[in-house]
């Protein structure tokens, strides 16, 4: 495995006080930075905010330290239409409205009872377990700033208000919070200065070969060095949407199945796999050297 | 220092600090942080010696790795703090360019390792004669890369305070000491492959930052969920209809605006830049009402163009019937003769028959109808003094605000329009 075991001792040594610490699991290739930044953030009990292209395993770090910490992982996907208050409870109004009109029958809810009409959202449910979780809020960046602003003081306090029936629900064991963004859209101030950030950097290249070894452990190692080679190559020709760690994993993937004899730069087999936008394949097959960048009039 | 004078007058420890008062042995560092323009705030200062205390800092590295951590919000900002660090703790101080970046020549830096390394004779005296510019690059590099490998591994890590690598010699040794074995990547080899320059906000527009650009042009509007559920209105239908339940949805208005995009696409200097904007505007047009580019050259008389040929013509009195509300962003270098801009007739083209009147006179006019107009220039900000069309450009951005074509720039001018 990546991490060495001196690494893994002294920092749990160093980190006395926090109930665990976070060392990797045999799926996912963990650098010695970020298992650090997440031990760190663990001791810290702050949220942990991790940027960075797609495809450099963001989310994936989530389930990773859920697996790792044997926590129950809840997540929430963003979307745009979030308003706020739904991913801590929504009340059912419609199903209420349902039954005041045509009877509750045999379901045992009570109308005049509030509880049996809330739909309690991944925030609600994380505050609301019997042991500590990770909560993931994956693509935070998707949802409106106002919402963002909404969230934090519900984070931060690890409570909120259901203002139908003004009660609390405040954690029990505050939640181990990681948030992930893909920059589509600017995160507010307030928002970043309650996190701790991170921004995932692309894998260097023995990075890379570690990431693929966990993949194809039995990959031939000349194959691999070429075609991390023509990989990177790609990656430095300014295309709209340069291929990531997925997109090459998948490429290997491909290639596994019908193994070329060679690997050309200009006439690579199943481009699709690395390249997904029009434009980049078009250019691709073009060859059109993309035009220098110059300063002047 | 204001800051240090007031943390020692003070006598009330800030809020969640219960150790010793502020003053420990990061201060100096923190100081460098907010001379080199890193947005800092109390609050991390006090989280950051919260962390310290419970011995989350242990080496250098992790002192590095939990410093970043606390200090870093936006990964703009990542390389100016890298390179204080660096400069701090290992007394390198590496300048804010890439390597292979031609703007080396203007910083500080290079100038003082060269007076340095001819003072001391390791350079001839006219090394830009006898060496060319592009051997002393390298050598700069070198010279940087070696320093950064004399800091590799070793055991004992003294902070140097940040005096300059270069020779600078006679400032005393103060800073930090730690000690202890460095388990894995050492902090100085992290800052050394400049993972984050390439998201300076400095930089200008390319590739590589298109999406952070994307995202603070996101911020130019208003949008919200397309429909909801009006629960006051549906129970009060409900209770009319007599209990026969009526769904009410209610649909938020979005307020799309229309956007003009006015391209110089003349020249040749101008050509890498005219992809870049139409990409980036292009994307953006899920979000916008209406968008369209338009083209001239050089400047702007009667007419604009539709094709980036500059064939098909729109005159610009017709532009100008368009809302007042409507963004209208030029991008162009506003570098030309002063004629073109301020004589009638002024027009390159020998055949032009819009220019009766000069171009000034038609810049003047967007101005008055368009109160969300906006001028992006390609030349970076520090340029605009000394480049070619400094006189045209200084003319101009008297008339439209003017930003340049940076990530900075960008968000600027974003915040510009927003405050109209």
């Amino acid at each position: 495995m990546a991490c060495s075991s001196i690494g893994v001792s002294l920092t749990k040594k160093k980190l006395m006080g926090t109930t665990a610490s976070f060392e990797g699991t045999e799926r996912y290739y963990l650098n010695e930075e970020l298992r650090s930044i997440v031990n760190m953030a663990l001791a810290m009990e702050k949220p942990l905010l991790l940027t960075g292209e797609p495809g450099t395993g963001k989310t994936q770090l989530a389930f990773e330290i859920a697996r790792d910490l044997k926590m129950e992982l809840i997540e929430l996907r963003a979307k745009s239409t979030i308003k706020g208050e739904e991913v801590c409870y929504v009340q059912d109004t419609v199903l209420r409205l349902n039954d005041a009109r045509f009877g509750t029958g045999d379901t045992g809810r009570d109308v005049s009872r509030f509880f049996d009409y809330v739909v309690w959202g991944p925030i609600g449910r994380a505050f609301r377990a019997d042991k500590k979780v990770v909560l993931l809020l994956d693509e935070i960046d998707k949802t409106e700033s106002d919402v963002q602003d909404n969230l934090l003081d519900v984070l931060e306090e690890c409570q909120f208000a259901i203002r139908e029936v003004n009660q609390m629900v405040k954690a029990a064991n505050k939640p181990v919070i990681i948030i992930t963004s893909n920059a589509k859209r600017e995160l507010s101030d307030p928002f970043l200065r309650r996190c701790f950030c991170h921004h995932i950097p692309f894998p260097s290249v023995d990075e890379m070969k570690k990431i693929v070894d966990l993949h194809f452990p039995e990959l031939d190692l000349n194959f691999l060095e070429t075609a991390l080679t023509v990989f990177y190559e790609l990656r430095e020709k300014g295309f709209e949407k340069p291929p990531a760690t997925s997109e090459f994993l998948n490429w290997l993937e491909a290639l596994k199945i019908d193994r070329p004899e060679s690997l050309e730069a200009d006439q690579l087999p199943y481009i699709g796999t690395l390249l997904k936008r029009t434009n980049d394949i078009l250019q691709y097959r073009q060859k059109k050297p993309n035009p220098p960048r110059r300063m002047g009039w | 220092m204001i800051s240090s004078n007031i943390a020692k007058k003070s006598q009330i420890p800030p809020d969640g600090w219960d150790g010793e008062p502020l003053g420990g042995p990061f201060d100096d560092f923190i100081r460098l942080l907010r001379e080199r323009d890193f947005p800092l705030s109390l609050k991390y200062v006090v989280e950051f010696y919260q962390g310290i205390k419970k011995g989350l800092a242990y080496d250098l590295d992790s002192l590095f790795l939990y410093a970043k951590l606390v200090f870093i919000k936006r990964v703009e900002d990542a390389d100016n703090f890298e390179r204080a660090f660096a400069f701090h703790f290992y007394g390198i101080d590496i300048p804010a360019v890439k390597e292979g970046d031609p703007e080396l020549l203007y910083t500080q830096q290079f100038r003082d390792w060269l007076k340095e390394a001819i003072d001391k004779g390791e350079l001839p005296k006219h090394p830009q004669w006898e060496l060319g510019l592009e051997e002393l690059t390298r050598r700069f590099w070198d010279t940087l890369k070696k320093q950064m490998e004399a800091h590799h591994g070793g055991s004992k890590w003294i902070g140097t305070g940040g005096s300059s690598p270069f020779g600078h010699s006679g400032q005393a040794t103060k800073g930090i000491r730690m000690y202890g074995e460095s388990q894995n990547r050492s902090a100085v080899k992290v800052i050394g492959q400049r993972r984050y320059v390439d998201y300076s906000s400095s930089n200008s527009l390319k590739g590589d930052n298109i999406r952070q650009a994307l995202s603070l042009m996101k911020n130019m509007l208003p949008a919200g969920a397309y429909s909801q559920l009006d629960v006051d209105e549906t129970i009060r239908k409900t209770a009319r209809n007599g209990g026969e339940i009526e769904l009410i949805f209610s649909r938020e208005v979005l307020d799309k605006i229309k956007v003009v995009l006015l391209l110089d696409n003349g020249g040749s200097s101008m050509m890498p830049w005219v992809d870049l904007c139409r990409l980036l505007f292009s994307k953006m047009k899920d979000r916008f009402r209406e968008f369209t580019p338009y083209y001239f050259h050089n400047s702007i008389y009667g007419n604009l163009y539709k094709d980036p040929q500059r064939l098909n013509p729109l005159p610009t009195d017709k532009l100008l019937l368009l809302s007042p509300e409507t963004r209208v962003f030029i991008v162009g270098d506003a570098s030309m003769a002063p004629e073109e801009l301020y004589r009638p007739k002024g027009s390159i083209y020998m055949d032009a028959n819009d220019d009766e009147e000069s171009s000034l006179v038609w810049l003047t006019r967007l101005k008055n109808r368009f109160s969300h107009l906006v001028w992006l220039n390609p030349i970076a900000e520090h340029e605009w003094d000394i480049t070619y069309g400094n006189w045209t450009i200084q003319k101009i951005s008297q008339i439209i605000h003017m930003e340049d074509l940076s990530l900075k720039g960008i968000k600027k001018a974003v915040e510009y329009l927003a405050n109209r």
